[in-house]
């Protein structure tokens, strides 16, 4: 409300002043060509000037001086009769015009644009009192970060939170200072693998399974690393080492772990021979406990999807790739990572087709070209017509 | 609540300006002084208006208030005050707000300085000037405005871009838009005075204040842009015909052609209608530099975002604005009546020489850049026209124009002597030719053509002083008198003297510099050194360090000289974290005119760096030379004769017209 009537008071000034200036109505100019002839006379004396000092011959200044009285008579003979003063019509036409003008344009103009229910939200203010907006809260300890760039714990704090938002740059920047440091722990170092996975669009990168190993390394039974490690197996095309992997996690987790149906169907998606699944659905509140287990929002999705839908949908992250391949083909690693994604999904047509295509942009014979028939060679596919 | 004051009163500027574009316009046709008296006040209102709105804007931006959706886009809330104030610019939306309060800035001056024009002219002009405010308000709330809400409010911004945050930002965009704007009075002078049908040697004196002010602004603009790009950059270069670049430079080349065309007709009452037509083309210019550098038609660090619909508005502005402009002169332009006449060696003919070169070389930038464009539209094409293509033709041109300067206040008005202007001149050609081999010498090794150009710069130097020195006559009378003579003479003839000056000093930095300067690239490992330029570059290693709102990585080099250090540097490659954009900090020492430019490359993997080094000579000439125009021009724009035609109307003294002091 207050802000209406400071609007309007704003609105009301101008149109005043605006108002006031017509009803006043200048007084018109003695002569309409003063202004001119003003000019013209200093312009002769400034020649009187320049000739006393000898800066123009006295031959040049009469040219001159003629040339500019010309200029002057015909400005003084030229002048017109006087403005008239405003007249009463044309006062009132135009005072009607800015009364009715100025509040129809601001006015409707305004309501159509303007936000005037929201107030101004200066971040000092929002700061000190944050109530219970995350975003604000992040913002918050990222100053407190940028004051203060070697407090673990904080860096620890955020790092699951910037994952969860997915801002996967923010968590593995995160995760690592945190990991520098704090130190080491399988919580981090399970977090930043997740991380680099979910940056490198499921794929287990050589970092992620390193971050892993060493998770496992401090916690043997942390089904979290157990599993990706299988995936990198699964991944990388080793069915049989993979689902021997994924079936020790499964005997040593409870039966009724959040997990377990997940990775049944990575034992039967590798040939093996899957346990029915368990008899209720765990409720998410549960899962959230869950000991370190993947991430609960990972496993609520994929529990909502059928095998079917999950196909369907790492499907359609491959046929992205290999549609940016085609686009920009210069790119060895998208080659390596198309090749084992189709080879994971069972696609052997399309693998060797991306394997082709690949070893046009990298031939056989150069380093790149190596690697590629190496991985060819690891999961499965022909490679006697390309090896010769 | 401010932030919506800041809003309404944008648009409340719009409804002022409607009516500043009607009543004053009508009244000056029916010759009504109350409703040609409304155009001041009004233009001074809407002034206030959209300084109230900037002020909001400004305001949201210094505390970070990220309910505004163009505060959220272009800052953050950890950069240091003085670039959340140039933030404000640093940004589509903000920089039209900007060129927005410059424009009515105009009006308010001219409303205010304007009391000695005659009142239908005066109405007119004002009237013009919130034409080209209301496309420009429009432009704004439409397509590109600021004051639009985000609810509900994001906690952190997405930074200004890097590259922007710079003192250069505080400084680069306001002196250029000063100068961009500032011609849109003289458009709005010559639009007026083919409405009221009379244009005579009084208009001329009238517009030069406002044509020598944009002037000066836009030379200092260009020349504080390159500067920026020179150092931010990191690539060492000063100028690289870049279609941004072309955009400012065509209006500063049209309007050098006007300042000298409009000095002309205050003098002779010549070329009337080349001067009107000249002002509408400068301004059109400018209107054309905004289209292409805001329309998303290039790509550069100007062209903040590109959405079609703003493209689309601005060419609407600029045909609506141009044709209506040229259709006008068409119509009316044959009822003026013509001025005085001239031979062709003579002040005049020299300027006209000026003017034909120097539009020429518009056009051929103009060409040069506009090209690409047409032909990419038509048939998928792109070319590049680049460095090759301009010093051909306009390196060619400026050649004669810049033999002819030192000729020009030499010669008389009406009909000058070729022959005695060449005798006044001669010591200053000797001298510039013996500079320009001396200098040769003492760099060693250049092609012979830099001889010449560097003698050209010397020309351009010692003319100017040659002039002052003949008007003063020192020589043949006795040095006290010529030393009266001189300090007596007109400060219009001191800024001529100092702008001529300064295009020769800036002539020499750019010939020097393209000719001698010296690149390296060479890889360093800590300790080890480079000589370049005749001193030797020591690498001390790498250092980390941490700023405000980055992250950066640099070294240190010490300068040393036959043995002695003379200096130290560091420079740095910078990563912004909120955009993870890299930039690089080039270490930059200064010795005299010259300077040594460090920039760092890649890291190596033996741990060495990758260095590159240049030697510049001379290079602060070239910004030096445009310091030392634009101190020319503001020397002019201070002299007594363009306060003068003030016709008495009130007791009161009517306030000085843009400069005060005496």
């Amino acid at each position: 409300m207050f802000l209406w009537i400071i609007l309007a008071c704003l609105t009301a000034a101008v149109a005043a002043v605006m108002l006031v200036t017509l009803a006043r109505g200048a007084k018109p100019a003695a002569d309409d060509r003063a202004g001119e002839i003003a000019v013209y006379k200093d312009q002769l004396a400034e020649l009187e000037r320049d000739r006393n000092l000898g800066l123009i011959s006295a031959e040049d200044a009469g040219y001159a001086k003629a040339e500019i009285g010309r200029r002057l008579l015909s400005a003084a003979g030229d002048a017109q009769a006087d403005d008239a003063p405003g007249t009463r019509r044309g006062m009132t036409v135009a005072g009607i015009f800015v009364v009715l003008l100025v509040p129809i344009v601001s006015l409707s103009a305004y309501v159509t644009l303007g936000s005037p229910q929201l107030p101004d939200q200066p971040l000092a203010a929002r700061l000190a009192n944050p109530g219970n907006n995350m975003a604000l809260l992040v913002a918050k300890a990222e100053r407190h970060l940028a004051q203060n760039p070697n407090d673990g714990a904080g860096w620890d704090l955020l790092a699951p939170i910037y994952f969860r938002a997915m801002r996967l740059a923010d968590a593995e920047l995160a995760y690592r200072n945190a990991i520098r440091l704090v130190g080491t722990s399988p919580e981090r170092l399970s977090g930043l693998g997740e991380t680099l996975i979910a940056a490198s669009d499921g794929i287990v990168t050589e970092d992620a399974r390193l971050a892993f190993e060493e998770s496992l390394r401090l916690s043997p039974d942390n089904p979290r690393a157990r599993f990706y490690l299988a995936l990198a197996l699964e991944q990388a095309g080793r069915r049989d080492e993979a689902r021997a992997a994924f079936e020790a996690i499964a005997k040593a987790s409870p039966a009724d772990a959040p997990w377990m149906e997940l990775v049944q169907q990575h034992i039967a998606a590798n040939g093996g021979e899957a346990a029915p699944p368990p008899a209720a659905a765990v409720p998410p509140a549960a899962v959230s406990q869950g000991p370190g287990g993947p991430t609960p929002d990972d496993l609520s999705a994929a529990q909502e999807m059928s095998g079917a839908e999950r196909q369907e949908m790492i499907r359609g992250m491959v046929e992205s790739l290999a549609a940016r391949m085609q686009e920009d083909p210069d790119n060895i690693e998208g080659w390596l990572r198309l090749i084992r994604s189709y080879a994971v999904l069972g696609d052997q047509e399309k693998a060797t087709e991306a394997l082709n295509a690949g070893l046009k942009t990298f031939p056989a014979d150069g380093d790149e070209g190596r690697q590629l028939v190496a991985l060819a060679r690891e999961v499965g596919l022909s490679v006697d017509g390309v090896t010769q | 609540m401010i932030i919506e004051i800041g809003h309404y009163a944008l648009v409340l500027s719009l409804a002022t300006a409607l009516i500043v574009s009607t009543v004053p316009a009508i009244g000056a046709w029916r010759r009504d002084s109350a409703m040609m008296g409304l155009a001041p006040v009004a233009s001074l209102t809407m002034f206030v208006l959209v300084l109230i709105a900037f002020g909001a804007l400004t305001w949201a931006y210094v505390v970070s208030d990220f309910s505004l959706r163009n505060v959220w886009e272009n800052s953050h809330s950890l950069m240091p005050v003085v670039y959340k104030v140039s933030g404000v610019w640093g940004n589509h939306e903000g920089s039209m707000l900007l060129w927005l309060l410059i424009l009515t800035f105009f009006s308010a001056l001219v409303a205010l300085f304007g009391r000695n024009l005659p009142d239908t002219l005066r109405a007119n002009v004002l009237a013009v000037q919130a034409w080209i405010s209301t496309a420009f308000m429009l432009f704004i709330l439409l397509t590109s405005n600021p004051f639009l809400r985000l609810n509900p409010a994001p906690a952190e911004g997405q930074d200004l871009n890097p590259v922007l945050q710079d003192p250069g930002l505080a400084i680069h965009p306001p002196l250029l838009y000063l100068g961009y704007v500032g011609f849109s009075v003289c458009f709005s002078f010559a639009v007026a005075a083919l409405m009221d049908g009379r244009i005579d040697a009084a208009w001329a004196r009238w517009v030069r204040p406002w044509t020598l002010a944009a002037w000066t602004f836009l030379t200092a603009g260009i020349a504080m842009g390159s500067y920026w790009a020179y150092y931010e950059l990191g690539w060492g270069g000063w100028w690289f015909w870049d279609p941004v670049e072309n955009a400012s430079f065509m209006p500063w080349l049209a309007g050098t052609a006007l300042l000298h065309s409009a000095l002309v007709m205050e003098k002779r009452e010549a070329l009337k209608i080349w001067t009107v037509l000249l002002a509408i083309m400068t301004f059109s210019l400018s209107l054309l530099g905004t289209f292409l550098v805001r329309s998303g038609v290039l790509t550069s660090v100007h062209a903040f975002a590109t959405d079609p619909t703003r493209g689309i508005f601005i060419l609407c502005i600029l045909m609506l604005f141009i044709g209506g402009a040229f259709a006008l002169f068409a119509w009316r332009a044959p009822m003026l009546k013509s001025g005085g006449l001239f031979a062709p060696v003579s002040r005049e003919g020299a300027l006209v020489l000026n003017n034909l070169i120097l539009t020429v070389a518009t056009a051929t930038v103009l060409i040069g850049t506009l090209y690409p464009l047409v032909l990419e539209t038509l048939t998928g094409e792109k070319i590049s026209v680049g460095a090759p293509f301009f010093n051909l033709t306009f390196g060619l041109l400026m050649i004669p124009l810049l033999v002819a300067v030192p000729f020009g206040p030499m010669l008389a008005w009406k009909r000058g002597d070729a022959l005695g202007a060449l005798q006044r001149l001669y010591v200053a050609a000797g001298l510039a030719l013996v500079a320009g081999l001396a200098l040769y010498y003492v760099e060693n090794g250049g092609p012979v053509m830099a001889v010449f150009g560097m003698a050209l710069g010397f020309w351009g130097m010692f003319g100017a002083l040659a002039d002052l020195w003949n008007r003063a006559n020192f020589g043949k009378l006795p040095f006290n008198i010529a030393w009266r003579r001189l300090v007596g003479l007109p400060r219009s003839a001191f800024g001529t003297a100092l702008a001529h000056f300064g295009l020769g000093v800036t002539v020499l930095g750019i010939v020097v510099v393209t000719t001698f300067e010296t690149e390296t690239v060479l890889e360093m490992q800590l300790g080890s050194s480079a000589d370049v330029g005749g001193y030797t570059i020591v690498f001390d290693g790498m250092r980390d360090a941490v700023g405000p709102n980055y992250t950066e990585e640099r070294g240190h080099f010490t300068v040393s000289q036959g043995g002695v250090a003379v200096a130290d540097t560091w420079s740095s490659k910078r990563i912004y974290t909120a955009r993870q954009m890299p930039t690089t900090e080039a270490g930059i020492l200064t010795f005299g005119f010259s300077q040594l430019y460090i920039s760092l490359g890649d890291p190596m993997s033996d741990g060495g760096i990758v260095v590159r080094v240049w030697w510049k000579p001379f290079i602060l000439c070239i910004w030096g030379g445009a310091l030392v125009m634009m101190i020319g021009g503001f020397v002019s724009l201070s002299d007594r004769r363009l306060r003068v035609g003030a016709p008495r109307r009130k007791a009161k003294p009517v306030p000085a017209a843009m400069e005060p002091a005496e």
